[in-house]
């Protein structure tokens, strides 16, 4: 499903490049649950934005679902952002002026879903993962990890065939931590691929596919 | 600026959208107030104007005797003696389709006198017709008679101010005055108008036209006035006239044609001209409102730089985020424009009620153009700092560069 082929990327930073990625190859299929760990700087956030969509690699082929997705055009790249891929960033990035409930729904609004239907699907989203009596509170009045939920609800609201996690649990204390690792894998479960990125050893060894990055390149997987 | 002070400004502008979508509200309120009260003065002032030629009757022409080249001054000192207006040539005036009335006037000085009281007045001697041309009014009684303009009755229509001073506050109707050396009837007194093409209206005396014939002993006639059937046809009737009166005065052209249209018509471009300086004028607040919007747009963009990184990742392209900053930038100005426009009614609404007699309004097509200029400067002024949301990267944006 997921196909990377010699990936590189580099960054002007003053005079210097930096190669943030060298040549990653990584094949995934369906229901995959990966984590890539690493120190700062080893090139797994830029793997995971390329992963998303976000960033092109300066070489290199990437196939989604057969697609090459190296030729598309930026609007394509932003559909296939919409439809196929979520994203759990470590700082939440709610809207602090919305409600949980309008939080969630914003991808369907991007995605010019009916109303009658966006407010279904974030109910029944809502009780899954408990949150049905926080649907009208702001992000500011939320727990971390209520927050960090509600942006898993927001990020697999449209149902995508991957989700990627940067840092998920970066911001949150232990157990909110653990309340939200159990969520993705309950999602992991029920068939969504998962790709996780962390410097927590706790969090990476959960993974059935655990990729270690140092300075831009895959140095093992277990 | 100090620089302390552009770092206040900054801050304070940071503190939210609501300071900020105010901001913005009240800058292109003030310029679109701006534009349509100014407008609204200038056409004020056109109308008030315009009235008060109307007051003269605006589909008038005026014949006198003598060629000048510079219409509404005298007739020329030098260069002979034109041939003078007669009756005759004012009745084959009527020949012309577009001719719905034509007064005959002669205008002279003569004592007028009941029993003791005596008063030098302006003698107008005239015809039925007078009355339209002129928008006379009646306080009482009838105006002269319509008839053989040979053959007047001695009868004559006084000012009010003339009636005031010979019969104070006795009635006059019916009542014999003497003009000159000869008597006539009063059967009408003219309601006060004040002044009317340079004469008093109130010290005067109308009576018919053969009368101050034999009372002055003359044939020729001060002016003809004509009425054109409607004021698209004055520069019609224009034209008939002088080409009847060449014909009559054997080829010379030896009157002078005024009409009101071309001094309307003048004072219609001056005030035109005026509106459109004085809008302009108030364009250049709206300018300044439109980079004001630019400047608090773009700081706008920058504040939200996460949010416009997560817009990207959740699925929108460059162009949705384009539209989100410029309907925003569109509803801001468009809702400033509605704000600015109900102020300046408020403000028009006052200054009718201050200055009953100026008829300030606003010109419709102020309104549209405002509105229309609004959404422009908003949607012009709100193109770079959209674009540049548009472009961030949404790797950079999200981790809040």
């Amino acid at each position: 499903m997921i196909r990377l082929e010699g990936i590189s990327r580099e960054f002007q930073v003053g005079d210097e490049r930096v190669h943030a990625l060298r040549g990653i190859d990584l094949d995934m299929i369906p229901g995959d649950y990966l984590s890539i760990m690493g120190p700062s700087g080893s090139g797994k956030s830029t793997l995971l934005n390329i992963l998303g969509l976000l960033d092109r690699p300066d070489s290199g082929r990437y196939r989604l679902e057969g697609i090459d997705t190296t030729t598309l055009t930026e609007p394509q790249r932003a559909a296939a952002r919409r439809e196929r891929i979520g994203f759990v960033f470590q700082s939440f990035h709610l809207l602090a002026r919305l409600s949980a409930a309008q939080n969630i729904e914003l991808p369907m609004t991007l995605a010019g879903i009916d109303p009658a239907q966006r407010r279904q699907r974030v109910a029944r989203t809502l009780r899954a993962l408990g949150l049905a009596d926080r649907a009208e509170h702001r992000p500011d009045q939320l727990s971390g990890g209520q927050r960090q939920r509600v942006a898993i609800a927001r990020a697999t609201i449209m149902r995508p065939l991957i989700l990627l996690a940067d840092e998920p649990t970066g911001n949150l204390d232990q157990s909110s931590g653990e309340e939200v690792v159990e969520t993705l894998e309950t999602l992991n479960r029920d068939g969504i691929t998962l790709v996780v990125v962390t410097h927590d050893p706790r969090i990476g060894e959960r993974a059935a596919r655990r990729i270690r990055m140092v300075d831009g390149a895959i140095l093992g997987s277990g | 600026m100090h620089i302390t002070d552009t770092f206040g400004f900054a801050i304070r502008a940071l503190r939210g959208a609501r300071a900020r979508s105010a901001l913005m509200l009240l800058a292109m309120a003030i310029g679109i107030a701006s534009v349509v009260l100014l407008t609204a003065l200038g056409e004020g002032a056109r109308r008030y104007v315009g009235n008060e030629f109307s007051n003269l009757g605006t589909h008038l022409l005026v014949v006198l005797p003598g060629r000048t080249e510079t219409t509404g001054g005298p007739p020329p000192l030098i260069g002979g003696t034109p041939k003078p207006l007669t009756l005759d040539d004012a009745l084959a005036l009527t020949r012309s389709t577009t001719v719905r009335y034509v007064a005959p006037l002669i205008v002279g000085s003569a004592p007028v006198s009941h029993r003791q009281l005596e008063r030098e007045a302006t003698i107008l001697g005239a015809t039925a017709e007078l009355l339209p041309v002129r928008n006379l009014e009646l306080a009482r009684g009838k105006f002269l008679p319509p008839g053989d303009p040979e053959r007047g009755a001695a009868v004559a229509v006084i000012g009010s101010a003339l009636k005031q001073n010979l019969f104070g506050n006795a009635p006059a109707l019916g009542r014999w005055i003497r003009i000159h050396d000869r008597r006539f009837r009063v059967i009408g007194i003219l309601k006060p108008m004040g002044e009317s093409l340079g004469m008093d209206l109130g010290e005067l005396a109308i009576i018919p036209l053969s009368r101050s014939q034999s009372l002055f002993d003359t044939e020729s006639l001060f002016r003809i006035l004509v009425q054109a059937t409607t004021r698209e046809h004055v520069a019609r009737t224009e034209r008939a006239v002088s080409e009847i009166l060449k014909t009559r005065h054997g080829g010379e052209e030896d009157i002078t044609v005024i009409t009101q249209n071309a001094l309307l018509g003048t004072f219609d471009e001056i005030f035109r001209t005026l509106t459109l300086a004085v809008g302009g004028i108030a364009a250049i607040s709206l300018a300044v409102a439109g980079i004001l919007i630019m400047n608090v747009m773009l700081v706008a963009v920058s504040q939200r730089t996460a949010e416009i990184g997560l817009l990207k990742a959740l699925g929108a392209p460059g162009g949705e985020i384009l539209r989100l900053f410029l309907v925003e930038a569109g509803l801001l100005s468009v809702t400033g424009a509605l704000l600015g426009m109900a102020t300046a009614y408020g403000g028009v609404w006052a200054m009718g009620h201050l200055f009953p007699d100026f008829p300030i309004g606003v010109p419709p097509w102020a309104l549209a153009a405002a509105l229309l200029v609004a959404l422009l400067t908003g949607l012009l002024f709100g193109v770079l700092p959209a674009r540049r949301a548009a472009r961030l990267d949404p790797v950079r944006a999200l981790s809040g560069h």
